[in-house]
């Protein structure tokens, strides 16, 4: 009976995703004919045009780079927002919070980047207001540098790290915190030394979550990024649709990938080790 | 006094923080009111001109229909299929369950353009094959969105269902009961809040997705969350942050009505 009931998603998943991931890996191993859509083959040359290509090699930095800090950006920004809905008394306030974050996640990576454009673009708020202030005459550049693209990844994925923070301390026992404060610890100090370990599993999850999600934002570098500032997924689209070179666009999508697996892998392990508790690393 | 200091800024980071989070939302829902045809301040005035002219543009107004249609399909669809196998994953006996669930749950963490980039050389492929063509259509997108709606139907519906009294159900049985019956008339009923909650999440997971969709579109239809970047990519004025804020004012409607039945921060 449970095979009835179970296959026609397993099939789906089979069919629309493990094999077209399957194919793909044997498309990045194919060698690249122009005009032809798949020549047979097995090379590593994809891999090594990738490597070898400094232009290649900085857009797998940059958006490694940008990762990293916006991923602990996140994580700096997102402690404060969590701890104060998951124990703040007010129901109300809390679940108008809640909506505050939950809202932004779930209206897709389009409707965000919108928002920050129309903030951060040419003829967009901002600069509406610095030349109705008469700060400048003529608009400020904001859009098309590292840093607009890196408030960009950190609002989409704030939200993330926030609400994930935010159920793990919802599970933390109140008195646990108010026994730390009646013994005489300051907040901060009960924080980070009664919480701070015992949320340690969301910390994990929730650094695991935005970090993937910023290996893999395409609307933000693409539009706010622009042509100055590349990163891998959009590469990614552009080799396979624009391009139509389907090897190397595959080697792409795997490095992304591998990168993003083993660099989760190593983030988790290493936050693993860490233990606030005696204040440093375990031994 | 120290103690006040440290309260105050506490409460400022928490709520700087949140203004952060939410300013672009509020901000294009704003923008998309203003009577100018183009963002300057202070607005010259209030309209609702641009949500017209919005409409009147045949890549919106397609983008959203077709955006509305594939979203209800696949996440009707993915709750026939999903639902089922939540059930066998919660109730069923049988070896192999943890890889099964890992399974369905599988396609949440492939990001979107490596499955995208994956399905359309696929579809090329059958095509090839077979000579039917799926990339570019409606069926061929219909079905990568099903795929995304599986893990979230069955995440909801299988934490709903481990709640759920699994007694009832046998005493139903016990007294004749069919087995179509008891769960049409128990199960399902006892498992409302997973399905509001899979269904909403499944719709808005569709009809949000840029990544995977780009790849799967065809010239003269793309769906909304599409249309809205490539119209970004020339032009910035309030027609857009309309069409922005349709968007937001559907989802944000949609929550508040599911609001009741589910625990938002409980999904995630």
């Amino acid at each position: 009976m449970a095979a009835g009931l179970l296959s026609p998603s397993i099939l789906a998943i089979v069919l629309l995703l493990a094999f077209p991931l399957i194919l793909l890996g044997r498309y990045s191993l194919n060698p690249f004919v122009p005009g032809e859509f798949a020549t047979e083959g097995v090379t590593l040359e994809n891999f090594t045009r990738f490597f070898s290509d400094p232009y290649y090699r900085d857009v797998l930095f940059r958006t490694i780079g940008i990762s990293i800090v916006s991923t602990i950006c996140c994580l700096l920004l997102g402690i404060a927002p969590a701890y104060y809905i998951a124990r703040v008394r007010s129901a109300r306030l809390k679940s108008i919070l809640i909506i505050c974050v939950v809202l932004p996640l779930l209206m897709g990576n389009a409707v965000r980047v919108a928002g920050w454009m129309v903030l951060l673009g040419d003829r967009g708020v901002i600069n509406a207001f610095l030349t109705f202030t008469g700060l400048t005459s003529a608009p400020v550049e904001l859009l098309y540098t590292g840093k607009a693209v890196l408030i960009g990844i950190i609002s989409v994925n704030l939200p993330f790290m926030i609400i994930t923070l935010q159920s793990v301390i919802e599970n933390i026992a109140r008195p646990l915190e108010e026994a730390a404060l009646g013994l005489g610890a300051s907040p901060l100090r009960a924080f980070y030394r009664v919480v701070l370990p015992l949320m340690m599993p969301g910390v994990i999850a929730g650094t695991v979550l935005c970090f993937i999600l910023a290996m893999n934002s395409y609307a933000t570098p693409l539009l706010i990024g622009g042509p100055k500032f590349q990163m891998m997924a959009p590469a990614v689209y552009e080799q396979i649709t624009r391009a139509s070179n389907w090897p190397f666009g595959a080697a792409l999508a795997f490095v992304l990938m591998f990168t993003t697996l083993v660099l989760t892998v190593l983030s988790a392990w290493l936050l693993g080790r860490y233990d606030p508790q005696s204040g440093g690393k375990r031994t | 006094m120290k103690a006040h200091i440290s309260s105050w800024s506490y409460r400022a980071l928490v709520f700087g923080t949140m203004l952060f989070v939410v300013t672009p939302l509020i901000t294009v829902i704003w923008v998309s009111f203003f009577s100018n045809k183009l963002i300057s301040l202070p607005p010259q005035g209030y309209s609702f001109t641009w949500y017209l002219n919005a409409w009147r543009l045949d890549d919106f107004r397609g983008g959203f229909l077709l955006s509305l249609k594939v979203a209800v399909v696949a996440t009707f669809i993915g709750l026939v299929i999903a639902v089922p196998a939540s059930l066998a994953l919660v109730r069923g006996r049988f070896p192999g369950k943890s890889f099964i669930s890992t399974l369905l749950l599988s396609p949440m963490m492939i990001p979107g353009v490596v499955a995208g980039s994956a399905v359309y050389i696929y579809y090329i492929q059958f095509e090839l094959l077979t000579n039917v063509q799926l990339a570019a259509t409606f069926p061929g997108l219909v079905a990568a969105h099903v795929v995304l709606t599986i893990p979230w139907v069955v995440r909801l519906v299988t934490a709903s269902l481990v709640g759920a009294n699994e007694s009832i159900e046998e005493a139903a049985l016990n007294l004749g009961a069919h087995p179509w019956r008891v769960f049409w008339r128990i199960t399902l009923p006892s498992v409302r809040p997973g399905l509001i909650a899979g269904g909403l999440f499944s719709f808005i997971m569709s009809f949000t997705d840029l990544e995977k969709s780009i790849f799967l579109i065809g010239p003269g239809s793309t769906t909304l969350p599409i249309a809205i970047i490539n119209y970004l990519e020339w032009n910035l004025d309030p027609t857009v942050a309309a069409v922005a804020a349709v968007q937001i004012f559907l989802i944000g409607f949609m929550l508040i009505i599911s609001d009741p039945y589910i625990k938002l921060s409980r999904a995630f």
